[in-house]
């Protein structure tokens, strides 16, 4: 009921609104967004843009770049923090929802999407799993899925078909099959896993899930890191390249990984969705997609499950600069233009990230794109077993904790032997921060 | 000096109150524009940030702020506590970086300068040749460097296993991640303080060597005994800048490991920005940011007072 | 100063230390026009080294590997035309008024008498110990107020007082013979004529170190114009930079990484071979103390 109200009174705003901007009034939407894949993103934004403006006369898209992911959150908060407004729309990380939604700095978006003639139609055209970060722990949707991945694996197909081995699907296959793979001279590695440098977490958290616990819940304030699940996933992280010396010790930087696998140093890696458009224009071979291996988790001992990650579409409004509300419609039109199946469809086929709209899946450029290269459709299947990516209070601290304790096993600077020990005192650190919420 | 000035006789004569007064405030007037700078962009800030480091943030953003006294300093050292678990290694980081990289890059500058003071042919080129990192900005080196430095398309090791000798994973060994850091900021700032060697050796009289040659000084003799005590004041100076350098770049660190791995890469202004996005992290951050206020303030203070008695010296 | 009348032993071993670090200075940047001309397709191995330009195919038959397409595609990442420009603007918009604050203050502290001199000249000098990185959230908060957000005067402002160039013009005045300014005051020169005839053309190498120094940290800096700035008219080369190297997320494209610093430090490189002669000449023969 009070939805309704509350959905009447947005209405008789939209209305009024909508009456506003036809008097030639034009509102200005700064949107800020983070590159992170090799693809011309600030020709193909403003693009975008550009459609957007032809179809809505009233507004203007103002798309600046910013940086990384974390470079965007700290403009974003050092803007805010100096008296700025900051963006109205930003497409950030799914992890920092619970920092925005404490800051007071984005608005919900149920009251938006109600006003949709099929609100419930809208909602389920996106794949469910991309909706797990979404939402706070109440069901209310904070932000919109837009640029979303998960890791998957890649493999040399040639190599594959010359050495007449399957594509493993479990951490043991994986093992032994890596390791049939890797030259003892160098040239060559089995696997590369980025689990070196910047965040370790999210390849951590893959084993982790598929070792039997994620490391949240849908409790926003539990994190679950010292856990014997979670020191059975590092140890066999870790010993990939210590003890089976199927990958580099210590694993390899994010960046270099794909470019070790395009130039035939690596048979298999662990990456991004994200790359794979860059990774099948650069390889000379035959590149082949798979789920990631399951781990010793579950009844059946077939422990599915990557987590998902990359960014959403939130839409602000701050206490010290309240937008009016023309400006938050017009906010609302560019997100549900960027998250419609037709922008969907071709942002994931000119990007590789997953198009989050199942319909858009049905729609060029992307319905043939998936049928010449059937890898596309790899990361989109694998969506059905993923899990939660991390998300709690103090996510930006707390994910620090994870990454440098995580770094400290992996790297080497901390022997296995006392990773017991590392990952305890990092879950106290993490449970003084989440004492406050409890 | 001023008072020489005054003393001129028609300086003194047709004086009306007005010029009297413009004079004793010109002095005041000059210097207006940089006091102002100063005071708005530096010390306005720097009381503020001393302030905030001794409050703790409220929770909600709306909040007010908590009076804690000196307990963010305690927490950076508290083991138990997000950032205190990381500081002490970045702090000790951060001073290993600066004295090495000062340490090893004003020698190499030093020699550069000697070197290419000398008569050679093609002179131009050889000083391009260690000049040029200087005008890459510091991102552009790195980025470079992150090249050189990847670990298995990068062109060190690459080479190495072409060579079949072992490779290193430059900046993913904890153990080499930061002597690989020092390596870049000595690459691109050895040129630099050539330049200003240079220019120090250029200046010390010709005849002085010619003295010392007819009197059978040795190269070395005419070294140590001549050419360094002559451009210590340059040295201080290049000492200055280096130091300050060396505390407040760190966006190579970027293109360079992000600190990683296990924090054994990290430097403390790095590590301030790395952790800025949190609100509520900021009592900290300002704590932070006086402690590294605090090393270089003893730093460029022992410099300065090194700088003004190398000055007395020479009167 | 020349060391070497003869050609000795020591001098062959000089030239020969010379050779060898500028080859080893060299290196970096001779590595990246090679990888700049790679194409994507081929990253390195050892068994396709850096330098090998060419390879045989299937066939046996040699062919070229090098590419443009690796600067193609940096072009289009950025605005690098405005970012150009811009750099340009921060930077000598940042000197052009330094010069002024530091010949005026730097005067003032040398050659005159006034209360609270001393007291005065410290406090400016914390500026040189205050990390301008620390304040960077305050500083933002104050260019807000100030209105002037994303805008090339923001990126200047603080930097418009220098204690480093107080300080440096400061000693160089002082080491002017002051009856050079006596003798100019009777000829009837007021302040500004004594600075621009006298102690200017005296100081020439501080002013000139100094400039330096401004210039090329600058030049380098990244942190502040992120903050500051949003518009890609306003944003410096360093900016884009960053950008070319935050988009390798999806594989390390080392080629274009390469390619992109190359496009951006190769008009400084061309101007400084251009002028070096006169830029070190100038700089090194004029006797910096």
């Amino acid at each position: 009921m009070i939805r309704f109200v509350r959905w009447l009174g947005v209405s008789a705003l939209l209305a009024g609104s909508l009456a506003f901007s036809t008097a030639q009034e034009t509102i200005t939407i700064d949107f800020y967004y983070p590159t992170a894949v090799d693809a011309p993103i600030n020709a193909i934004i403003q693009e975008y843009a550009d459609q957007f403006m032809a179809q809505n006369p009233g507004i203007r898209i103002n798309p600046v770049y910013t940086g990384t992911y974390t470079q965007t959150r700290d403009t974003i908060n050092t803007e805010i923090a100096g008296g700025g407004k900051g963006p109205d729309v930003a497409v950030m990380l799914t992890t920092d929802l619970y920092s925005f939604i404490e800051e007071g700095v984005i608005i919900p978006l149920d009251d938006y999407i109600a006003t949709l003639d099929n609100p419930d139609a809208f909602v389920a055209d996106f794949f469910p799993a991309l909706w797990l970060n979404s939402l706070d722990e109440d069901g209310t949707i904070w932000s919109i899925p837009f640029q979303r991945s998960t890791p998957i694996m890649f493999y040399n197909a040639d190599l594959f078909a010359e050495k007449g081995l399957e594509v493993p699907t479990n951490l043991d296959e994986l093992r032994a099959v890596a390791a049939a793979l890797t030259e003892p001279d160098g040239s060559r590695w089995g696997l590369m896993i980025p689990v070196q440098g910047t965040f370790p977490i999210w390849m951590f958290q893959s084993f982790a899930i598929a070792h039997g616990q994620n490391l949240v819940s849908d409790d926003p304030a539990e994190v679950f890191l010292n856990t014997p699940e979670a020191l059975e996933a590092v140890t066999a992280l870790t010993e990939l390249g210590t003890v089976d010396g199927v990958m580099p010790a210590g694993g390899t930087a994010w960046g270099d990984t794909p470019s070790a696998f395009v130039a035939g140093q690596a048979a298999m890696i662990y990456h991004t969705t994200g790359s794979l458009t860059t990774i099948l224009n650069n390889a000379p071979f035959t590149v082949g997609t798979a789920f990631l291996p399951s781990g010793p988790a579950g009844a059946d001992g077939t422990g599915f499950g990557a987590p998902t990650g990359g960014g959403n579409l939130y839409i602000f409004d701050t206490p010290d600069n309240p937008r009016s509300e023309a400006q938050l419609e017009a906010a609302w039109k560019w997100v549900q233009f960027l998250a419609s199946p037709e922008v969907q469809s071709d942002w994931g086929t000119r990007t590789g990230y997953i198009a989050a709209r199942i319909s858009a899946w049905d729609i060029d450029p992307l319905k043939s794109r998936a049928e010449e290269f059937p890898q596309y459709t790899v990361a989109r299947d694998q969506l059905a077993t993923a899990g939660k990516e991390f998300s709690s209070y103090r996510a930006i601290d707390i994910q620090n904790i994870i990454n440098s304790t995580l770094s400290q096993i992996i790297s080497g600077a901390v022997p296995l032997s006392e990773a017991e020990a590392v990952l305890a005192n990092a879950q106290a650190q993490i449970d003084n921060l989440l004492a406050d919420y409890r | 000096m001023a008072t020489k000035a005054a003393a001129l006789p028609q300086l003194v004569d047709n004086t009306s109150i007005l010029t009297r007064l413009f004079r004793a405030l010109l002095p005041y007037l000059l210097i207006a524009p940089t006091l102002l700078g100063v005071f708005t962009f530096t010390l306005l800030p720097a009381v503020r940030t001393v302030h905030d480091s001794l409050y703790q943030p409220p929770r909600m953003a709306r909040g007010e702020p908590t009076f804690v006294g000196l307990e963010n300093y305690a927490s950076l050292f508290n083991p138990q506590h997000h950032l205190g678990a990381r500081f002490g290694q970045i702090l000790g980081n951060t001073l290993a970086f600066s004295l090495a990289t000062v340490g090893v890059s004003v020698p190499i500058g030093l020699g550069m300068a000697l070197l290419l003071n000398r008569r050679i042919r093609a002179m131009g080129f050889w000083r391009f040749a260690v000049f040029y990192p200087s005008l890459l900005p510091l991102i552009g080196a790195a980025s470079i460097w992150a090249f050189l430095y990847a670990d298995t398309v990068g062109l060190i090791n690459t080479t190495l296993r072409a060579l079949g000798l072992p490779t290193n994973n430059w900046l993913g060994n904890p153990n080499t991640v930061l002597a690989s850091i020092i390596t870049v900021d000595i690459w691109k700032q050895s040129g630099y303080h050539m330049l200003f060697f240079l220019a120090g050796l250029q200046a010390i009289p010709q005849d002085l060597y010619e003295a010392a040659e007819l009197d059978g000084a040795s190269y070395w003799q005419q070294l140590t005994a001549l050419t360094l005590p002559l451009l210590r004041r340059t040295l201080l100076f290049v000492l200055v800048v280096a130091l300050t350098f060396s505390f407040q770049t760190v966006e190579q660190l970027g293109a360079l490991g992000m600190g990683k791995p296990a924090d054994r890469g990290n430097l403390l202004l790095y590590f301030i920005f790395q952790n800025i996005g949190e609100r509520r992290n900021w009592g900290y951050i300002n704590a932070m940011s006086v402690i590294l206020a605090g090393m270089l303030l003893v730093f460029t203070v022992t410099n300065f007072f090194l700088l003004e008695r190398g000055r007395e010296d020479e009167r | 100063m020349q060391i070497y009348r003869r050609r000795n032993g020591w001098s062959i071993a000089a030239d020969a230390l010379t050779v060898l670090i500028s080859v080893i200075w060299l290196l970096p940047l001779i590595a990246s026009v090679f990888m700049s001309l790679r194409p994507a397709s081929r990253p390195l191995s050892q068994d396709t080294l850096l330098w090998a330009l060419t390879a045989a195919d299937e066939r046996g038959i040699f062919l070229p590997w090098f590419t443009l397409e690796n600067y193609e595609r940096a072009l289009l990442i950025a605005p690098w035309g405005s970012h150009y420009l811009s750099s340009i603007i921060f930077v000598v918009g940042t000197l052009v008024v330094q010069w002024f604050t530091v010949t005026f203050a730097g005067y003032a502290f040398a050659r005159m008498r006034f209360v609270g001199r001393d007291l005065l000249l410290y406090l400016i000098l914390l500026q040189l110990m205050i990390p301008a990185g620390v304040l960077l959230v305050q500083n933002f908060a104050t260019i807000r107020q100030l209105g002037l957000y994303d805008t090339h005067i923001a990126m200047m402002i603080p930097y418009w007082a220098s204690a480093f160039g107080t300080l440096l013009m400061r000693q160089a005045f002082r080491e002017v013979p002051i009856e050079l300014e006596e003798a100019a005051r009777i000829d009837g020169a007021n302040l500004f004529q004594i600075l621009w005839r006298v102690y200017i053309p005296l100081s020439i190498p501080s002013l000139l170190a100094f400039s330096i120094v401004s210039v090329s940290s600058h030049w380098n800096e990244l942190l502040w114009p992120l903050i500051i700035t949003r518009s890609p008219e306003v944003r410096p080369l360093t900016v884009g930079l960053n950008q070319l190297f935050t988009t390798s997320d999806t594989g390390a494209a080392y080629g274009l990484l390469m390619a992109g610093t190359l496009m951006v430090i190769s008009p400084l490189i061309v101007l400084f071979v251009l002028f070096q002669k006169q830029f070190i000449n100038s700089f090194a023969s004029s006797g910096l103390k």
